[in-house]
């Protein structure tokens, strides 16, 4: 019983550290560009296919290919910021809030959808990164799940020393702290807001190629992670990175012990995604300016 | 004594931005409420407006404590007030900013009536040309004025006025003093917030200064400004 | 005068139309625009709900599931004349709605929007796992709102909602209320300084277009006879969010021909597969990006354009 407890800890760890991935990428975006980006799961999903193409068309080790994964999502999400979320900076737009609701959850649409298209509607599964596992006692971690753990954390801490070692964190940093204090030491906020889209979204897509070889591939792979990684973002309440590893470890955590004791296993799958929207909704009515604990300020 | 803050207190964080600050505003007075940036001017009209609760003290109209009313019941009370930088419905047009708070505050209104009366607040604020635009079009004075105009549809014993000379431009400033001038000759009591001295010197009777969350001085305008304590908390030494 | 009566005669040519269509539809089409009626009122509904008062929610398919699924459980558990049941679950929507409105009073902006996802969730899930109560994914058989196999009598019973919809909420508008939820839309402090009860409104709004999507919810259950957790999904959300996004957010019977516009032709369409939804998620970013008040209103306005430049009318005929 205990061994089996431990076991469902040590998943639910990973499982955090990769909805960690994801809601670091939701928090830098919403920091900087003060959005929330609701196609941000539609990016971890082409992440994953990102990476499965890699792996089969152009021969790419695993490992890599979740590199490849993160490069493409980059482009993608920095393409969309440049056609539809740049009208936000100017006033080309009306009710930016409403506008920028409408047009990521179009991606998530988009994105969704043209899966569906080209990659067809069913489970796919890449290769294993390792086919090692790890024998502690009686309990076996498989190798795919350690290493997804292991590049995540490594994904993690390379975020943090970015953002506080670099100019271009800092910069990054500076815009989400005050965007005209900002502009007036010389710091180009358009490039900036381009830039937390672009890293957002790569962190979303190597989030989901460090997954896919855990759990399959599909185009709807997204919708329950991004509810997650909204809840991680609300919980951490900080914006900081080290605040969406914590949340995101929790609730990875919770929900593993979630499932394995639920007593009518029948529903247990089923209210644990009902348990985090729960989650969510508690969050809110507790801290109605959630996320990251600082007011939310209408764009215009 | 028409509006009271008695000893009020709030707390942002670990600061006092108002510290058990007291104040009355009586009848038909025009008050100048001056201090530096940060000196809780602007703490100060949102706790006697009813946008944020005071973390301990009071605030009275007519001696009736507003403990957790809504702003809306303040605006009922009659408190009108504008903001630092104009909030109007952007989208709307001047005319429908002005007789929305006329139509929230009398359920007896028509909008016949009430558009009757947002054209004489026109009239008077010099913006009936602008009238069918939407708000958003108007420069920024013409804004300041918008705002001042829809807290005067409330039909107002009192105006709290944040910065109303900001960001306003040089041609139009006359225009707006002349305005708040007018006003508090009709007997609307008025309470001016700004930190720019001279703006203010010279139309109120009476000048409260704040710094760091206190009143640190309070009466004539001449007064108060050879008062050691203001020289002191303006130059910063 | 002339352009006063305009718009009344463009109503009823509209109804018109729309009431002598049947006779040259064939079945299919009958029952592809009955099924519509059912988008209009939820694409009017949360166009009132979203673009005039602001309130960016995604749960607006979880109140059409309530209304649906209280009407059909009455209808099947208690043998509750269906009429009846469409009453009770159009009240328990409210309800609810009333319910998420005050829950939701102290949250703003994608605030709002991320809990009532979460809501919307919650509902589809509990859907899903109390099979015993609700059929679960397989769906729950419901019986029709009329005897007989024809489509029409709920073409008709449908378009007369359609209209009783946009006359309510559109006469709401027009009142005083209407001016109160854009100016709770524009600024909400800004409305409370003038005298705006704001919480009362946000939770009146919420209440009566949750009314209006357990009504659309009713019509479908009784309609096609199956009531399922797909009612709630993010997908169909996201449909109803285009079809308002392209008629008009801001213009209820835009809404409602967008809604109309878009689900009769993703069904034409329909060989295209998934390629529609990516194509309709591409609309939506381009009527965002470049026609926000929605294609219906801009047609609408080009059109009124084009025919005054025709026939210059005379500078009276505004007075």
């Amino acid at each position: 019983m205990t061994s089996y407890f431990v076991l469902q800890v040590l998943n639910g760890l990973v499982t955090g550290l990769i909805y960690a991935l994801i809601a670091a990428g939701l928090t830098i975006i919403f920091s900087v560009l003060k959005i929330v980006n609701f196609g941000h799961g539609a990016l971890y999903m082409i992440g994953g296919y990102a990476g499965y193409y890699a792996i089969h068309l152009l021969g790419v080790p695993p490992l890599f290919a979740v590199l490849v994964a993160m490069a493409a999502t980059f482009v993608l999400g920095v393409i969309f910021e440049r056609l539809m979320l740049a009208p936000l900076y100017t006033n080309k737009v009306d009710r930016k809030d409403e506008y920028a609701t409408i047009v990521t959850f179009a991606l998530f649409m988009l994105l969704e959808n043209a899966a569906i298209v080209s990659f067809g509607p069913f489970n796919k599964r890449p290769p294993s990164f390792t086919d090692a596992s790890l024998h502690v006692g009686m309990l076996t971690i498989t190798g795919d799940r350690l290493v997804a753990a292991g590049m995540a954390a490594l994904l993690l801490i390379g975020l943090s020393l970015f953002m506080q070692r670099t100019s271009l964190g800092q910069a990054l940093d500076a815009v989400s702290q005050n965007r005209d204090a900002a502009a007036i030491i010389g710091i180009d906020a358009k490039r900036m807001f381009t830039t937390a889209f672009g890293l957002g979204a790569a962190l979303a897509g190597g989030a989901g190629a460090l997954i896919a070889p855990i759990f399959t591939l599909s185009p709807s792979m997204g919708d329950l992670p991004s509810v997650q990684a909204y809840i991680i973002v609300v919980l951490g309440g900080m914006g900081s990175v080290p605040g969406s590893i914590i949340g995101g470890m929790l609730l990875g955590i919770v929900e593993a012990l979630g499932v394995g004791y639920y007593p009518d296993p029948n529903r247990a799958l089923a209210y644990s995604n009902a348990f985090g929207a729960l989650l969510l909704i508690i969050t809110l009515l507790v801290r109605p300016t959630g996320l990251f604990g600082r007011a939310h300020v209408r764009m215009e | 004594m028409l509006l009271s803050a008695e000893s009020v207190t709030k707390r942002f964080g670990g600061i006092r931005a108002v510290d058990d600050l007291t104040l009355t505003v009586e009848k038909g007075e025009l008050v100048g409420l001056i201090g530096p940036n940060g000196s809780g001017k602007t703490t100060l009209i949102n706790l006697m407006s009813g946008a944020l609760v005071p973390d301990g003290g009071h605030v009275r109209i007519d001696g009736i404590s507003m403990s957790g009313k809504a702003p809306h019941v303040f605006a009922r009370s009659g408190v009108g007030r504008t903001f630092q930088i104009p909030r109007l419905f952007r989208r709307m047009s001047v005319l429908e900013n002005l007789i929305t708070p006329a139509l929230a505050l009398k359920r007896t209104y028509s909008r016949v009536e009430a558009e009757h009366k947002a054209h004489q607040v026109l009239a008077f604020l010099r913006l009936t040309h602008v009238a069918a635009l939407e708000a958003r079009a108007l420069s920024g004075g013409q804004q300041k004025l918008l705002e001042l105009g829809r807290a005067l549809m409330l039909e107002p014993r009192l105006l709290l006025l944040d910065e109303p000379f900001a960001g306003v431009h040089p041609k139009l400033l006359d225009q707006v003093a002349e305005r708040i001038e007018e006003l508090s000759r009709t007997g609307y009591a008025i309470v001016l917030v700004d930190h720019n001295l001279d703006a203010v010197r010279g139309l109120v009777r009476r000048l409260v200064v704040m710094a760091r969350g206190r009143t640190i001085a309070d009466g004539a305008p001449d007064e108060v400004l050879r008062s050691v304590d203001v020289i002191e908390a303006y130059t910063g030494r | 005068m002339a352009l006063r009566a305009k718009p009344a005669i463009s109503w009823l040519v509209a109804i018109a139309v729309m009431a002598a269509l049947p006779h040259w539809l064939n079945a299919y089409w009958l029952h592809i625009l009955a099924t519509s009626w059912y988008y209009a009122i939820l694409a009017v509904s949360w166009a009132l709900l979203a673009g005039f008062a602001g309130q960016f929610s995604f749960a607006h398919m979880a109140f059409a599931a309530i209304g649906g699924y209280t009407s059909g459980l009455l209808a099947v558990d208690l043998h509750l004349p269906v009429p009846l049941g469409i009453l009770c679950g159009v009240a328990s929507a409210a309800l609810v709605g009333a319910a998420i409105g005050w829950l939701c009073l102290r949250l703003r902006g994608p605030y709002l929007s991320l809990f009532t996802l979460a809501f919307a969730l919650i509902l589809q899930l509990i859907i899903i796992a109390e099979y015993q109560f609700t059929r679960g994914s397989l769906g729950l058989s419901v019986p029709g709102l009329f005897g007989g196999n024809s489509d029409l009598p709920y073409y008709y019973a449908g378009f007369v909602l359609v209209l009783a919809s946009l006359a309510i909420m559109g006469a709401l508008l027009r009142s005083r209320v209407g001016l109160f939820l854009r100016a709770l839309r524009e600024d909400e402090d800004a409305a409370e300084a003038s005298a705006i009860d704001t919480s009362y409104y946000r939770i009146l709004v919420f209440t009566i277009t949750s009314a209006f999507a357990g009504l659309a919810g009713g019509y479908y259950g009784h309609y096609v006879g199956i009531l399922s957790p797909n009612i709630v999904t993010i997908p169909e959300m996201g449909l109803v969010v285009a079809m308002a996004v392209v008629g008009g957010i801001e213009n209820l019977p835009g809404a409602a021909i967008g809604a109309i516009f878009v689900f009769v032709a993703s069904e034409a369409l329909r060989s295209g597969g998934q390629l529609r939804f990516v194509a309709l998620g591409l609309v939506i970013m381009l009527t965002q990006r470049f026609a926000q008040n929605g294609l219906v209103v801009l047609a609408a306005a080009r059109l009124a354009r084009a025919t005054r430049r025709r026939a210059p009318s005379p500078k009276t005929a505004t007075g």
